[in-house]
């Protein structure tokens, strides 16, 4: 059984080594991007020093890395799942001796590490070469990162199957799965971090689980969370990682009714 | 051109009658579209809480420019977008119906593809122009209004140029290469002033991927702030639009061509 | 007059990617690419001429549809040389078309979540068919095809035999000269292929339209086809009439005998020793098949056998099948046939 699901890992990723073009190019635009930000950001601090504790070189380092991470955390689980739910080749994974939900997990572990390898890894060396980025110096930091990127990817991943499986209730979910990416990139901290959020704003997304997939490892990483309030992050990801695999049972179980009750 | 005018209307009519059958899609799609030029402006207004001037730019010049940029940004996101093009005409071969039929194969596609609810995005544009205009106390006479109309078609056709010119590369790979949705992200820079970038950046907004001549440029033309220089790039926007619809035909005719078996 | 569909020498290369095997491969994939050329069709000629309807068959991977998308004007080939209703298909392609109907029978032409009329309408449109054409056209077809019911049906309420019938209303609209059609009964169930059939047969005998299709079903050769072309790896390995199909490759008829008693096999080859090829198989439950080529007269061989003696209760004559003919040619290799079968006709 275990065996099965490494092999779903191997195979994406060598699904993914086949799509070549996509990372090429990939690795360039995010680059811009990037550059993009930062210039956005350097036009923004103009001759201030610090916005909301935030140095104009920590929200540099902050954005490269933001970006890195979403190239490592992201994927297309969602629309996969929906597709599969509309064209009706979902049945069929019913009938199949493994648990549906978690072969789409695993494949999107195998496109994270192909991502992780091929994509974030050259983009952040490309990246450090390019911007003025100050990387932590701590081993313990590196570390601590590196755990809350496993969980970034988890709770992205847990999401997608979430929404994907929307598509069991409204018959084109296209529109609002492309509506939870722009609020995702938003809540998550990706475009502008959580502590330059108007109060009410940045108080009303520490209730959601989406700056745990961006804004609290590249707090840690950029050296804002330290100490007792980055294990404290690692905390409230862990549970966040937990808290979502409710809605997901509900939701599978109900969709499991639904497609044998009405027969897809 | 009757011809296609009247072709351009059948299509309008079979996607309207599609549309009614299946009404809710049609408002989630016009709500998400906008939901993501929401999280944009969001953007722009959480960072101009944080500092007064953008690059020597005021909140209200930069809203102004964020909403001209979705008026051609509507545009073409209703006649030229061609982002499921290498899936489904080339994947699925739907392109050999194409060429089956007595027209342009280009036009076929681009008809095929229409997506009126992006309009929508153009009409709030035109309304974000407005207000801020009214808060900087513009005035607008008639030669506006026809240099609105074609700016416009200049930024509308390096629209199509660069996007038809990307689309093709559906013919050269069948792989989905990723370029497209990256670039989406690349062209929303074209509406913050280029003034911010460094040279690199402003010399890819402006010649290599002009985004820039579909936001900030034109829109200067309006704004009491532009000087010679700004005008300049504004009336540049049509010979700009111009060329890059040159190149973009160019290349997707080497791709049918290639498609075909012709080239190569 | 100048026939329907003329191909010379006409020949088509498509550069193929290679992948390579494994993790490593598909890393040094990731790049530089391999890619071999491979030759669809090979040097083909035929000539089709007006009102005729053709069969093309081969095995999957012949070069069928490489073929049909050069006459249809999609490919350009690699050499050689086609017309097709005049026109030189690729050249002129706008023009060209509105002289052909093709369908491709595992894809559709018609919108998917509307009424199949408003694809009609839209067609209409795009191959500019006068208004007064295209109504007693439609007419005609809807009732032919029986479609009266379905027209405000979207088509994914569709099932795939009324589906198909509406592809090929849509594929007709324009009174086309010469219809290509890919697999046009796959997957249907009998009636409906009966019908197909019956549609396509008129259509060709009252408007002279030409029509080449591609198969697997030889029923649909058998049906509709006065002469077939057969493909194997990109040649032309049969170009004839069915019937000469037929005679040059059956192996002779079969007459199975069920008798009252058990037969020695060595009794019933003495009965017809003197006969030259012909050959007896013993069945179960005393039954016995006897194989006589084409050359020796049946009765013949009959009289012999019932003239023995022997209790005979049941007699049953048997031809080869096309099916069976076809299987043969493909099983036996092309090269050496390919020889003996060309030039046929």
């Amino acid at each position: 059984m275990t065996s099965m699901y490494l092999d779903l890992i191997r195979i994406r990723f060598l699904m993914m080594l086949a799509y070549r073009v996509n990372y090429y190019s990939g690795i360039v635009i995010y680059a811009v991007n990037i550059g993009a930000y930062f210039f956005f950001w350097h036009a923004i601090y103009g001759d201030q020093e610090a916005i909301r504790g935030f140095t104009l070189a920590q929200m540099t380092t902050y954005v490269a890395v933001t970006w890195m991470a979403r190239a490592f955390y992201f994927n297309n689980l969602d629309r996969e799942i929906a597709n599969e739910v509309r064209d009706g080749s979902v049945a069929i994974q019913f009938i199949r001796p493994y648990n549906y939900l978690l072969v789409k997990l695993f494949q999107g572990f195998g496109e994270g590490l192909f991502r992780l390898l091929l994509f974030m890894t050259p983009g952040l060396v490309v990246v450090c070469l390019i911007f003025p980025i100050e990387l932590p110096r701590d081993p313990a930091v590196w570390l601590l990162y590196a755990v809350m990127l496993v969980f970034s990817f988890i709770i992205n991943a847990e999401l997608n199957l979430l929404t994907g499986m929307g598509a069991f209730y409204i018959e084109n979910v296209d529109g609002l799965l492309r509506m939870k990416r722009v609020f995702i990139d938003l809540f998550s901290g990706v475009l502008v971090p959580i502590a330059l959020f108007p109060g009410w704003l940045a108080a009303l997304s520490e209730w959601l689980p989406f700056q745990a997939i961006a804004y609290l490892p590249s707090a840690v990483f950029t050296g804002r969370s330290t100490g007792d309030e980055a294990l404290a992050a690692i905390g409230l990801q862990a549970a966040w990682a937990v808290v979502l695999i409710i809605p997901i049972m509900l939701m599978w179980r109900a969709a499991r009714k639904r497609l044998f009750v009405q027969g897809g | 051109m009757m011809f296609y005018l009247g072709l351009m209307w059948e299509y309008f009519k079979n996607y309207a009658k599609t549309r009614l059958t299946y009404r809710a899609d049609f408002w989630i799609e016009v709500v998400s579209d906008l939901a993501f030029q929401a999280i944009n402006l969001i953007v722009i207004l959480i960072a101009f809480r944080h500092t007064p001037t953008l690059g020597g730019w005021t909140e209200a010049e930069v809203v102004f420019v964020f909403g001209y940029f979705m008026v051609p940004y509507g545009i073409f996101s209703c006649f030229f977008d061609l982002w499921n093009f290498s899936e489904r005409y080339i994947v699925k071969g739907e392109m050999d119906r194409v060429l089956t039929r007595p027209a342009h194969n280009l036009f076929q596609i681009l008809l095929e593809n229409m997506y009126p609810p992006g309009l929508i995005g153009s009409f709030v544009g035109l309304v974000i122009m407005a207000v801020t205009a009214r808060q900087m106390g513009m005035t607008f006479d008639w030669t506006d209004l026809v240099m609105l109309l074609v700016l416009t078609a200049g930024a509308v056709m390096v629209y199509f140029g660069l996007y038809t010119a990307l689309t093709a590369i559906g013919f050269f790979t069948d792989a989905p290469t990723g370029i497209l949705p990256l670039m989406f992200n690349l062209q929303s820079y074209g509406r913050y002033p280029v003034t911010i970038y460094n040279r690199t950046m402003r010399f890819v907004l402006t010649w290599l991927l002009p985004f820039a001549f579909v936001g900030v440029y034109p829109a200067s033309y309006f704004l009491e702030r532009s000087g010679a220089a700004d005008l300049r790039m504004a009336l540049l926007t049509p010979a700009v639009g111009l060329v890059f619809t040159a190149i973009g035909l160019v290349v997707w005719n080497i791709g049918v061509k290639r498609y075909r078996g012709a080239g190569s | 007059m100048q026939p329907a569909i003329e191909v010379h020498e006409l020949r088509k290369t498509f550069k193929v990617q290679r992948n390579r095997e494994g993790l490593a491969g598909a890393l040094r994939d990731l790049f530089r690419r391999e890619y071999v050329e491979v030759t669809a069709v090979k040097d083909i000629s035929f000539t089709i001429p007006q009102g005729e309807i053709c069969g093309y068959i081969g095995e999957n991977g012949a070069g069928k549809s490489t073929t049909i998308k050069m006459l249809a004007g999609i490919l350009v080939p690699t050499s050689g040389t086609v017309r097709v209703a005049g026109y030189v298909p690729w050249r002129e392609r706008e023009r060209f078309v509105r002289n052909i109907g093709v369908v491709f029978g595992q894809r559709s032409q018609l919108w998917w979540d509307i009424g199949v009329i408003e694809s009609f309408r839209l067609l209409r449109k795009v191959y500019r068919v006068p208004m007064a054409d295209y109504r007693r056209r439609l007419d005609e077809l809807v009732e032919r095809l029986q479609l009266g019911d379905l027209l405000n049906r979207p088509v994914r309420k569709l099932s795939l035999g009324q589906r198909m019938r509406c592809e090929l209303v849509a594929s007709l609209l324009h009174n086309p000269s010469i219809l290509f059609l890919d697999e046009p009964t796959i997957g249907l169930d009998i009636v409906v292929k009966t019908e197909i059939r019956e549609f396509l047969i008129r259509l060709n005998r009252e408007h002279g339209t030409t029509i080449l299709l591609t198969t697997h079903d030889l029923q649909d050769i058998e049906a509709l086809c006065s002469r077939v072309i057969m493909l194997d790896d990109g040649r032309i390995i049969y170009d004839g009439g069915l019937d000469e199909l037929k005679t040059r490759w059956s192996r002779g008829r079969e007459i199975r005998l069920q008798f009252g008693e058990q037969v020695a096999l060595e009794r019933l080859e003495r009965l017809t020793a003197d006969l030259p090829g012909a050959s007896w198989q013993a069945g179960r439950d005393m039954t016995a098949v006897l194989r006589v080529p084409a050359d020796v007269n049946l009765s013949d061989a009959l009289a012999r056998v019932v003239g023995s003696g022997v209790d005979i209760r049941d007699i049953k004559f048997m031809e080869t099948s096309t099916d069976e003919i076809v299987r043969e040619i493909y099983k036996s290799g092309s090269a050496s046939g390919a020889e003996r079968l060309v030039g046929a006709t």
